[in-house]
């Protein structure tokens, strides 16, 4: 606990500019029973690189404060990373610090050490959360767990200039400019779902449809998300009663009816990788992912790389809700070693460290605190220039995550399950109707409120 | 047997000719299905082989999916440089030597005790034997987890991930298939072995080494390799169980760090498969005989 | 382990008697101990976490309060989970029916070859078996994968239009079978040519005297002297394939829309993905009864048949 004092105790610049020179990290206090050893996971990053960039903060702390370190990286591909989490609680053993994705933190909020003092000095020195970090992590008053840079993403709209162009002679540069240009308003107002349907009939019909996945997979799950938050439909509202029997829901699938016959005609079974292919190869226009697609295009095609461009999701009747998938970090309360491993998670959660995992990510990661999105990277990022500089989230999208508000729990299975991708599914691949769909639905939900 | 086979022909001759012909029939008509079989058994090693042969460039560019135009050995030469690679390799090769000769250590003097001594409550627990079958490892992974936080509070040895607890648990997956086999092995080796032993002053422990194990040779050589395949190919208790990278066994290792979410690197995810194939394919090219012999008597006596 | 008995050849009957007792207990003394590692073993780290799974699916999601038989009577009113046992007894049943059927026909084919080649022909099909299946199922997603399918690629060269492996739940279902039955068939093979090796010729000659064709000869005497082989076989197959995780996980996960799920990896994506790990074992828990169902008939049958031979 004395390092947590030291560290509230310090003053942070809450101004952003000057706080980059100001290193987050409280003096570690080896106490007698921390002999110095911490062993950490983190999920492994899907740019190539960007681990580097972790491993090089962490040796440095350790290096500072003479604690060996033991670096583990973990793949959320195959749930590996839900996997360890779940082994490590059970088995009471494992790693001081780990990485859980989006729902562990609630699941594990008895098992996971309250990280308040961490998170009270991260908000002053890097300015609010957003909403969803608290909805995921601080449960019943406390943090059981602070928001990862590294690994948190956005899944907006990631498209070839030239294509929406030729097909839908929609001007996504112009419509979200660089850095230094101006957007055209106008556009950015009718840039809506509607508009968005459209653009992907036209691209269809021009051989080069969007590569919207429909399966259970995270990359599905979370713009399926945005577009039933967009419209107001709410599977199960936030005291957890199901409320998917709405209009909005209605209109939601009757969007998607028409969407669908634009789409490939696999994209049900397709995984993670299926729309970043589909991408890289020059099969599809659009995706909704973060710049993992275009970092890897700028090595195998950098034909498609150089003409990509990635923007703003469209809004719905209800706001311009941006799809997130956020990482956690978070301390085992049974690790030996908690204050090494708080005073290294208080270290990763400086300015100074986020900026350097954003850079090496190439963009991708996108921070949980609001004045964490100014960062060099997203502007200087290239080809083309300015390719991801409308990728954090800007002050009038809502950063969302699919399945809330319900209670966590609830949402969980929603999320995991992927109910609203297989909702609109139902209603399309299966040649449901609307109301059977929705039927079916309601009967889910009310079984995961029951679990 | 010959001999009265060759009297059944020699009283048959006009019967002799279209025997023969319907025998080669039998036999073309063998070779195409075979061959039918042979090309759907063998389409997923190939296509492994023809694209661990291709560099990504070749792959992106999504020519003739079997055929390889320009062939390099990158692949495999990344992969047997990659230390990570070599680690899932001597983690995999360890795990199964060991829990090979721990499962032969446990199964083969209990199937001698179970098949051979009957003892009360012998039977039952040759039944047992067979029902844990029944238990899946899907079922146990997660109660094998506290087990662990049981030894951990214990005895303060914490056995998640670290890649030698497999050893410990491999067994279980291992243990009752060679268990059953060898019972039926040494249940048709002949009563009067045991009582010439016997009546030679032998004890059973003498009687198991120096008499059963030479005899049962072939059994134990089947169960062995059928526990060497076993260990070898286990995917989800390595999974479960062990996580850093230098703990990883090559099933999990290929999966979850060749396969990096977003991007396949599928050429070398290919080669990787194949060179984790090739041990128990070399095995069994060398040991297929006795595999069959070892199953034949023990098998089809159970 | 000294435990030379040594039997002392003349002795009056009163003695012999007590020897001989002697010599019944020590050798249940040392059957047991003989046993016991097994003993040990598998009370251990079977029998002991089976019945904590139990336990355990009596538990809140948090792990914490005990609600009795609630996880399993919510099951028991979950539509998706009796999709789930519909669809892992036909992805097992049809499995196991298809291992055992390519395993018949090609046990025999090998076994028609002439016996210098028959090696070369048992080394090549038994090749799937061989493969770790994690592998293998990596192997076939490829070939199964929209964009890059080999097969596909193969079928437009004769004019058939891709065909949606994994994307239709009709194709989804029967690639996942397909798989299985491709990874298991070779231990059929195997087993069964194992078996017919000790059928001996002569009943095949004396079939033929009689004027038997190919069918009866298999009907009549291959298939019976088989008959305990092949249900012990499809016994631990279907043990086997009823339990399957990998496959499915690593070919479908569970979809489309659940479709291809089976227990196992419904369980994961409850226990684990959902962070519910009591739901997940109560899923699991209910391949016990039915697979010993399955077990009780098939041993059974083979108990029948072998006091009545």
């Amino acid at each position: 606990m004395t390092s947590s004092k030291s560290f509230t105790r310090r003053r942070f610049l809450a101004t952003t500019a000057a706080a980059s020179a100001v290193t987050l990290s409280p003096p570690f206090i080896r106490t007698s029973r921390a002999a110095g050893k911490i062993s950490v996971a983190f999920w492994d990053h899907w740019v190539p690189g960007a681990n580097k960039a972790m491993e090089a903060v962490c040796h440095e702390w350790a290096a500072k404060n003479k604690v060996d370190i033991s670096i583990d990286f973990i793949t959320s591909q195959g749930a590996k990373l839900e996997l360890t989490i779940a082994a490590e609680k059970l088995a009471k053993s494992g790693h001081d610090l780990v990485q859980p994705s989006a729902w562990s933190p609630a699941a594990y909020a008895e098992d996971f050490e309250p990280v308040d003092d961490i998170m009270a000095a991260a908000i002053k020195a890097n300015g609010p959360t957003y909403p969803i970090v608290d909805y995921l992590a601080k449960i019943k008053g406390h943090w059981v767990a602070a928001p990862a840079v590294t690994g948190s993403q956005l899944k907006p709209p990631c498209a070839r200039i030239s294509l929406l162009k030729k097909f839908a002679d929609l001007d996504v540069t112009k419509m979200y400019a660089g850095p230094g240009g101006h957007s055209d308003k106008a556009l950015q107002d009718a840039w809506t779902w509607d508009k968005y349907l459209d653009v992907a009939i036209k691209c269809a019909k021009g051989g080069v449809p969007f590569g919207l996945g429909l399966s259970g997979t995270t990359d599905y799950v979370d713009w399926a998300g945005a577009l039933f938050h967009a419209y107001g439909a709410e599977l199960v509202n936030a005291k957890g009663d199901v409320t998917v029997n709405s209009d909005n829901t209605k209109q939601v699938l009757e969007w998607a009816q028409r969407l669908v016959p634009a789409l490939p005609k696999d994209v049900i079974a397709w995984d993670d990788a299926s729309n970043n292919k589909a991408f890289i190869s020059g099969q599809a226009s659009l995706i909704m992912n973060p710049p993992s697609a275009w970092a890897v295009a700028k090595r195998d095609n950098p034909a498609v790389a150089s003409d990509t461009w990635i923007f703003a999701t469209p809004k719905g009747p209800k706001g311009r809700y941006a799809p997130a998938l956020p990482f956690f970090w978070a301390v085992w309360k049974f690790s030996p070693n908690k204050s090494a491993a708080k005073s290294l998670l208080a270290h990763l959660l400086s300015r100074q460290s986020a900026e350097r995992f954003v850079a090496a990510s190439v963009g991708y990661d996108i921070p949980g605190f609001k004045n964490l999105r100014d960062f060099k990277t997203w502007s200087e990022v290239d080809p083309p220039k300015g390719v991801v500089y409308n990728y954090p989230p800007t002050p009038d999208q809502i950063v969302t995550v699919a399945g809330s508000p319900a209670p966590v729990h609830v949402a969980n299975q929603i999320y995991t399950q992927g109910l609203m991708t297989k909702m609109i599914a139902k209603c399309t691949f299966e040649k449901e109707s609307i109301k059977d769909t929705i039927a079916w639905a309601e009967k889910q939900l009310a079984a995961y409120t029951m679990m | 047997m010959s001999a009265i086979a060759a009297e059944i022909k020699a009283e048959v001759p006009a019967k002799r000719g279209s025997l023969k012909r319907s025998r080669r029939w039998a036999l073309v008509w063998s070779y195409v299905f075979l061959i039918m079989f042979a090309v759907f058994f063998l389409m997923p090693p190939v296509y492994m082989l023809i694209m661990g042969l291709k560099s990504s460039g070749e792959i992106a560019s999504m020519s003739n999916p079997w055929w390889v135009f320009h062939p390099t050995l990158d692949n495999f030469i990344a992969l047997l440089t990659s230390e990570q690679y070599l680690t899932f390799f001597r983690n995999s090769a360890v795990i199964s030597l060991a829990v090979v000769a721990i499962t032969m250590l446990i199964a083969v003097p209990a199937a001698f005790s179970l098949g051979r001594m009957k003892f009360w409550g012998s039977t039952t627990l040759a039944a047992g034997v067979f029902l844990t079958y029944l238990v899946p490892d899907t079922l146990l992974f997660i109660p094998l987890f506290k087990i662990m936080a049981w030894v951990h509070d214990t005895t303060g040895i914490a056995l998640l991930n670290h890649w030698w607890a497999l050893i410990i648990i491999y067994p279980t997956l291992t243990v009752p298939f060679c268990t059953w086999i060898m019972i039926g092995y040494f249940q048709s080796i002949p009563k009067e072995l045991d009582e010439a032993a016997l009546i030679d002053g032998a004890g059973y422990i003498q009687m198991l080494t120096k008499i059963f194990l030479p005899v049962a040779l072939p059994g134990i050589i089947a169960a062995t390799i059928f526990a060497f395949t076993v260990s070898w190919s286990e995917f989800l208790y390595p999974m479960a169980f062990t996580v850093s990278a230098d703990q990883l066994v090559l099933p999990v290792g290929i999966v979850t760090t060749l396969i990096k979410g977003d991007v396949y690197n599928w050429g070398q995810i290919m080669a990787a498969c194949l060179m984790g194939a090739a041990p128990p394919l070399i095995i069994y090219a060398f040991l297929m005989d006795y595999y069959i012999a070892g199953l034949t008597a023990g098998a089809t006596k159970g | 382990m000294a435990n030379g008995i040594t039997v002392q050849a003349p002795a009056p009957p009163a003695a012999r008697r007590m020897t001989m007792q002697k010599l019944m207990r020590r050798r249940s003394t040392t059957a047991l101990a003989l046993a016991l590692p097994l003993i040990l073993l598998i009370s251990g780290l079977v029998i002991y976490p089976a019945f904590f799974a139990m336990y355990l699916s009596m538990l809140d999601r948090k792990m914490e309060t005990f609600t009795g038989m609630r996880n399993i009577l919510f099951l028991m009113h979950f539509d998706t989970f009796w999709m789930v046992v519909k669809q892992s007894c036909i992805f097992a049943l049809s499995a196991v029916f298809f291992k055992a059927l390519i395993g018949f026909v090609t046990s025999h084919l090998v076994h028609n070859l002439p016996p210098k080649g028959q090696r070369k022909w048992r080394g090549m099909l038994l090749v799937p078996w061989v493969i770790p299946t994690a592998m293998s199922t990596i192997a076939w997603f490829w070939l199964f994968d929209p964009a890059y399918s080999a097969i596909n690629w193969i079928l437009a060269k004769f004019g058939i239009g891709p065909v949606p492996w994994l994307g239709v739940t009709s194709w989804a279902r029967f690639s996942v079978i397909l798989v299985n039955v491709w990874y298991g068939a070779p231990f059929f093979l195997i087993m069964y040519l194992a078996a017919l090796k000790s059928v001996p010729d002569q009943l095949y000659e004396a079939a033929a005297i009689d004027g038997a064709n190919w069918w009866q000869k298999v009907w009549y005497v291959t298939l019976p002297m088989m008959r305990n082989i092949i249900a012990i076989t499809m016994l631990f197959s279907l043990i086997v394939t009823f339990a399957n995780f990998d496959i499915v996980r690593i070919l479908t996960a569970g979809g489309p829309v659940d479709s291809t799920h089976v227990f196992a990896t419904w369980a994961f994506s409850l226990g684990i993905q959902g962070n519910n790990i009591p739901m997940g074992a109560s899923v699991s828990l209910f391949m016990l009864p039915i697979l010993g169902v399955a077990a009780f008939f098939i041993l059974r049958d083979i108990n029948r048949r072998g006091s009545s031979v």
